[in-house]
């Protein structure tokens, strides 16, 4: 049989490089997201009220509007430092271009719902590990990086998945208010093209949505073998299922 | 320029002030605020329909009949692997071909029906949409969606009633239809509110989607107020101001999402009268 | 059962708006950010050269306007998806688009599109390389400065005209690439800040009323209706209001 014959078959090749947009937008943004994520959720859990208050106001704007408008605004908001600051740096070209702008936002959005998260898992962090550290003598980097960090991060690991799906749901938001430059368009950007030749709704649009249901069933693949890891030390059989949660 | 101060005030205010208060109630201003109206119905209309799909979606994941179980289980989980934009873009259009394919059937020839390459498959299977019948639909496609997201919700909490008052109902004679409508759905809401908060909280921050279903929403008109005017014609003559315009935006959705919180937890204080506490 | 309900609702509802779609009105898309030929005024509405035009054609083949503010690279779609029933959008008359589309007579004769730059910007168009042009997507434009330049420029696609213009005051494109009176309305009215540059280049045809491929009737009543108007002096009039040009059509 001739697979090119039928249409979805062709709008799966497609749309491979489209799709590659919206892993790279989503592969960007995570070793960005990740550390300062904890960062800000240790600035709210600490008792200094300078640490602790920005970091509040932070995740509670950005988890609070939407990612559509924090595009337009960071996108209009940069080009008007252009002038007066890029062009002179030099960095005009490249602060400016969407594979760069896209990753920037996405990374303070995903940033503060990760805080959110990583902040619940180390207010449940059982007290007595934590008294146990200190009544060892050890200092808060210590204490840190033996008790905080491995607890931290299994308890807030299938949260976080959840969160690494959304993003990367996210990132079909980036070319709907940047500009595009040349064939650099993601997957809805480009089943919107081929919508608007032949007008074959379900093919173009049921194509873009197996790229995004196959990658987010990857991601919890690899994230459930991950958390395997995380909690091999448990002796339950709480690793095996890595459930999705529903809402961000 | 329809500003109306009271005389006694003009002359405490700057020229300055008097010409951003004037600048910021011309006509293009007013109906920036008032397509604030599209945000709200969508919201609103968008979030009832949620329930009542959530309530759905929930009834066919806890049916006995199995086939009835997947359907609900497939509408569940499919919103958890694909971005909501794309189904608010696909239903809105999928419905509209939908119509005019059922209407094809009854008004075009089968002649033009098997002429026809693109779309519409005639002339009288035409269905001429207007920005009414797009906010109907987006606030279904919101409905759709978020139901998804609430019938998980509503399902877990459907569950999370004590199977004891369960039993107790039917042992007191009521039918199993009796059971679940009067007893699990009516006592299942104060488990779901916290659920069904977070589910708002996402629909609203989605009705900034608006734009993308051909309405001309609060997104649409700061886009338009802020990009840069050289055209007297055309009103004041700015640079581009976009950013402030978004801004408003980025902070009036805060302001949304603070009001709902504060809804939200007074509801969840009246839904547990009566409750009794485990602490 | 409930689901039922709803879908005969809502098609209950797309069935009286399929019914009411009276032969005397006339949906005319336009955009609203492409000045002269359409833009918004202090009032929020809808103005300029096409929206003058329009309304006259209206009084004229005695129809209703009714318009419609779309994007651009939205508009074809959705004219075909019969949304509406005219576009007046400054669409210039080309072959591509008459293979969905069909236009009426020009109303407005063509144009030679233009660069715009910004006054310090210095363009060698012998040999333009590694430069950002910046196009509205889904125009002739946008297509022709892809082929010209594509190979070793960057096209960048905006959503709306005046989102090019603030990118290139704000020196993110070297040059915009637009209709011809758009570009000089812009340089007009921003002062010295934009400049023209590079040649003129001459795509495109005059700029047409967009309709569906099958309204025969439509476009033949538009058609009247304009070259009516052609020689009764009111387009030229409307011409000679926003562009300052012409007289083109009275004989």
């Amino acid at each position: 049989m001739d697979l090119t014959a039928i249409p979805f078959f062709n709008d799966l090749v497609t749309l491979f490089k489209p799709a590659l947009f919206n892993i790279y937008f989503a592969l960007a943004s995570i070793p960005f997201g990740f550390p300062f994520a904890i960062l800000l959720a240790l600035a709210k859990t600490s008792s200094k009220r300078w640490l602790r208050w920005p970091a509040e106001v932070f995740i509670y704007a950005f988890r609070g509007s939407p990612l559509f408008i924090q595009f337009f605004m960071f996108y209009s908001l940069m080009l008007s430092f252009n002038q007066t600051l890029w062009k002179p740096l030099g960095v005009s070209e490249f602060v400016l271009h969407p594979l760069f702008i896209g990753p920037i936002v996405l990374v303070l959005n995903t940033s503060a719902y990760a805080a959110e998260i990583f902040y619940g898992a180390l207010r449940s962090i059982p007290k007595g590990e934590i008294e146990a550290a200190r009544a060892t003598g050890m200092n808060t980097w210590q204490e840190f990086w033996v008790v905080k960090w491995p607890n931290m991060l299994r308890l807030a690991w299938p949260a976080y998945t959840n969160e690494v799906v959304f993003l990367f749901h996210a990132t079909a938001l980036v070319y709907f208010t940047l500009p595009v430059i040349d064939e650099q368009k993601d997957l809805m950007n480009k089943a919107s093209e081929l919508f608007k030749q032949d007008y074959a709704l379900f093919v173009h649009f049921s194509a873009a949505a197996v790229y995004f249901l196959i990658i987010s069933m990857l991601i919890f693949w690899v994230s459930s073998l991950f958390y395997k890891y995380l909690t091999r030390h448990l002796n339950t059989n709480r690793s095996i299922k890595l459930k999705p949660n529903y809402l961000r | 320029m329809i500003v109306m101060l009271p005389e006694w005030l003009t002359p405490l205010l700057s020229e300055q002030t008097v010409k951003l208060l004037e600048y910021l109630t011309n006509g293009k201003h007013l109906a920036w605020y008032a397509s604030f109206r599209y945000t709200v119905i969508a919201a609103v209309a968008g979030g009832l329909l949620a329930v009542v799909f959530g309530l759905l979606g929930a009834s066919l994941k806890q049916s006995k009949w199995a086939p009835l179980r997947w359907i609900g289980n497939i509408y569940t989980t499919m919103v958890r692997g694909i971005p909501d934009v794309l189904f608010l873009l696909f239903f809105p259009l999928a419905f509209e071909q939908f119509v005019e394919w059922m209407w094809a059937y009854q008004s075009c020839t089968p002649e033009e029906r098997a002429m026809a390459t693109g779309w519409p498959l005639c002339d009288n299977a035409q269905w001429l949409l207007s920005s009414t019948e797009y906010l109907i639909l987006a606030c279904f496609s919101f409905g759709i969606v978020y139901g998804a997201f609430a019938a998980n919700v509503i399902y877990g909490a459907m569950r999370a009633v004590p199977k004891g008052q369960l039993e107790a109902a039917h042992a007191f004679g009521f039918s199993s239809s009796q059971v679940f409508w009067h007893f699990q759905v009516r006592q299942m809401w104060v488990y779901a509110l916290p659920g069904l908060s977070n589910v708002w909280l996402s629909l609203i921050k989605a009705t900034s989607l608006l734009s993308l279903l051909q309405i001309v929403d609060i997104v649409q008109w700061a886009g338009r107020l802020g990009a840069p005017n050289y055209l007297p014609m055309a009103g004041l003559v700015h640079p581009d101001w976009r950013w402030k315009y978004y801004f408003v935006l980025f902070l009036l959705y805060i302001l949304m999402t603070y009001l709902s919180e504060r809804f939200f937890a007074y509801l969840q204080k009246r839904a547990s009268r009566g409750m009794v506490r485990a602490s | 059962m409930f689901k039922k309900a709803l879908l005969s609702v809502l098609l209950g509802a797309a069935l009286v708006s399929g019914s009411v779609l009276a032969e005397d009105k006339l949906r005319i898309a336009s955009e609203g950010a492409y000045a002269p030929y359409n833009y918004l005024d202090d009032n929020g509405k809808l103005a300029g050269f096409e929206i003058d035009l329009g309304n006259a054609l209206c009084e004229q083949v005695k129809m209703k306007c009714e318009w419609v503010t779309n994007a651009f690279d939205a508009m074809i779609p959705n004219l075909i998806a019969g949304n509406y029933d005219a576009i007046m959008a400054g669409m210039s008359i080309t072959d591509e688009r008459k293979k969905t589309i069909t236009f009426s007579d020009e109303y407005k004769p063509v144009d030679p599109s233009l660069y715009v730059t910004t006054k310090d910007t210095k363009l060698d168009f012998e040999k333009l390389e590694g430069k950002n042009i910046g196009v509205q997507s889904g125009t002739i434009q946008a297509k022709f400065a892809e082929e010209k330049w594509g190979a070793k420029n960057k096209i960048k696609a905006f959503e709306k005209p005046d989102q090019s213009i603030a990118d290139l005051s704000a020196g993110n494109v070297d040059m915009v690439l637009a209709d011809g009176e758009f570009i000089r309305t812009m340089i007009k009215g921003a002062g010295d800040a934009l400049v023209l540059a590079g040649p003129e280049e001459m795509i495109g045809g005059g700029i047409g009323i967009g309709l569906r491929q099958n309204d025969k009737e439509l476009l033949e009543k538009l058609n009247g209706g304009l070259k009516a108007l052609k020689e009764s002096g009111k387009v030229d009039e409307l011409i000679k209001k926003y562009f300052d040009a012409g007289p083109f059509y009275k004989k």
